[in-house]
């Protein structure tokens, strides 16, 4: 019990820099704090939509009005956490925070660009371009001339390339679920053909419990695998009910639809990226 | 007669299944603490490496200050020497504060101070302070949700069937906290 109290109170100043997240982000530009001006927001946002589509790459730029007694760069972890700013597994993100009352600036470059946007590149962005027109308090000239820096820089760096790459060859390698849906589809259709034409729709809970059973042995826990157990079994009965009563026309047994396909433009949120305080903080 | 059998067989049947799937999910969650101290000891690698870089463009102006860079020199060498984590995590502790003691130095030395090179490492090294203090709350994060796993009843007794023990949070060493500043 004591030696329970001691960790917990070491813990302590971890857990007393309280990080509150700003809210969800509306596009790459968030400006919580109100110091870009509207014309410059909309340029910036269009260049790092444009920047996204073509290399994979995820810079947001953030102004909160406050850190909340937390220190910038905890902020910053914890917000491109929180976001998931970049591409997933290939952490393409970078995420320049701006907290204007604490006078505070922060680029966190993500895991799979630290190479590119190095700490000592960063360190200069601040120094050169940010904090000399923040003390002007030209806030839209410091991040929009800061943003274009870090555009130039990171365009240049082979995670755009393998993107632009894996585009071209159709398909990149964290997008492409294709053969995995195809497969589920086929399966589907099998199943459909079978379950429908029993008439009984019990066979249907059976074999998605001894799937749910699988997955549960495979994964680990006893509560995720019972939780599996149970919305398998509920889906395969809920399938077989349906198949039973509206079998699928023909030998083919086409039950499904075409799948939609991705949604193209505007915002589409961030990809799920990491980082671990790459980058550089300045203050003015 | 038959009736009780089926029962205690179903009952040995989720037992079995309780058990594998704890057990791997314990084995999960302690391989991800593991992990994630190579990590922290990653960020403190890097933050060894890049130390004599610091002190060969420093040194020449600062002549004075020998004792600071033998601290430095000293906790180093220990570092390199260690084997064990805990005697890791000690040295890095030392490493750390004679680090701060150094930038806290420079800090009396502007011509050092405004210098391109000086301040290039310095955001290095500011840079590096800060991926280990990452790394280290993730992994104590880590720790902290093997520890609540192996604790909590009924799974506890699965852990201790199997030997799972307790793995150590990273604790802070006195004063190590203050992180040094580094001011422009």
């Amino acid at each position: 019990m004591k030696k329970a109290v001691t960790t917990l109170l070491l813990l302590l100043p971890i857990v007393a820099f309280a990080y509150s997240s700003p809210g969800k982000p509306a596009g790459y530009v968030n400006d919580f704090a109100n110091i870009i001006d509207a014309g410059t927001k909309s340029s910036i946002e269009g260049k790092l939509q444009a920047l996204d589509r073509a290399s994979g790459i995820q810079v947001s730029v953030v102004t909160v009005k406050s850190l909340g007694g937390d220190t910038i760069e905890n902020y910053a972890v914890q917000l491109f956490q929180e976001w998931g700013i970049g591409r997933a597994k290939r952490d393409t993100g970078v995420l320049l925070l701006v907290a204007p009352n604490e006078r505070e600036v922060k680029i966190e470059v993500g895991y799979g660009l630290e190479g590119d946007l190095t700490d000592i590149q960063s360190g200069i962005i601040i120094r050169n371009i940010i904090i000399p027109a923040f003390k002007e308090s030209n806030y839209s000239k410091g991040i929009s001339d800061a943003t274009d820096a870090i555009i130039a820089i990171v365009t240049k760096s082979p995670e755009a390339a393998n993107y632009q790459n894996s585009q071209s060859s159709g398909g990149s390698s964290d997008t492409n679920y294709a053969p995995f849906i195809f497969v589920i589809f086929i399966v589907l259709n099998f199943l459909s053909i079978v379950l429908g034409k029993s008439k009984s729709w019990w066979l249907g809970g059976v074999i998605g419990a001894v799937i749910g059973l699988v997955i549960a042995l495979i994964w680990g826990f006893l509560f995720v695998g019972l939780t599996w157990i149970a919305i398998l079994t509920i889906a395969g009965l809920i399938f077989d009910f349906i198949v039973s009563k509206h079998p699928p026309s023909g030998g083919r047994g086409m039950w499904f639809g075409g799948m939609g396909g991705r949604g193209s433009g505007g915002f589409g949120g961030f990809g799920g990226g990491m980082s671990g305080g790459g980058g550089a903080s300045g203050r003015w | 007669m038959k009736k009780t059998l089926i029962v205690i067989a179903l009952i040995i049947v989720v037992l079995v299944i309780y058990s594998w799937t704890s057990y791997n999910g314990l084995v999960t969650l302690n391989e991800a603490a593991t992990a994630q101290w190579q990590q922290v000891e990653a960020q403190y690698q890097r933050r060894v490496d890049l130390i004599p870089n610091l002190v060969e463009s420093v040194k020449g102006a600062m002549k004075q200050e020998q004792t600071v860079f033998t601290a430095l020199a000293d906790a180093r060498t220990r570092y390199s020497g260690a084997a064990t984590v805990s005697e890791k995590a000690a040295a890095a502790g030392q490493v750390e504060s004679a680090l701060g003691r150094l930038l806290a130095v420079v800090e009396n030395y502007p011509t050092l101070k405004s210098s391109d090179t000086v301040q290039n490492l310095m955001t290095q090294l500011e840079s590096t302070e800060n991926r280990v203090s990452v790394q280290r709350q993730r992994y104590n994060d880590a720790v902290r949700t093997y520890e609540v796993a192996i604790k909590r009843f009924p799974r506890s007794v699965i852990a201790s069937i199997f030997g799972f023990t307790d793995i150590n949070y990273f604790e802070a060493a006195p004063g190590a906290e203050n992180a040094p500043q580094v001011q422009f």
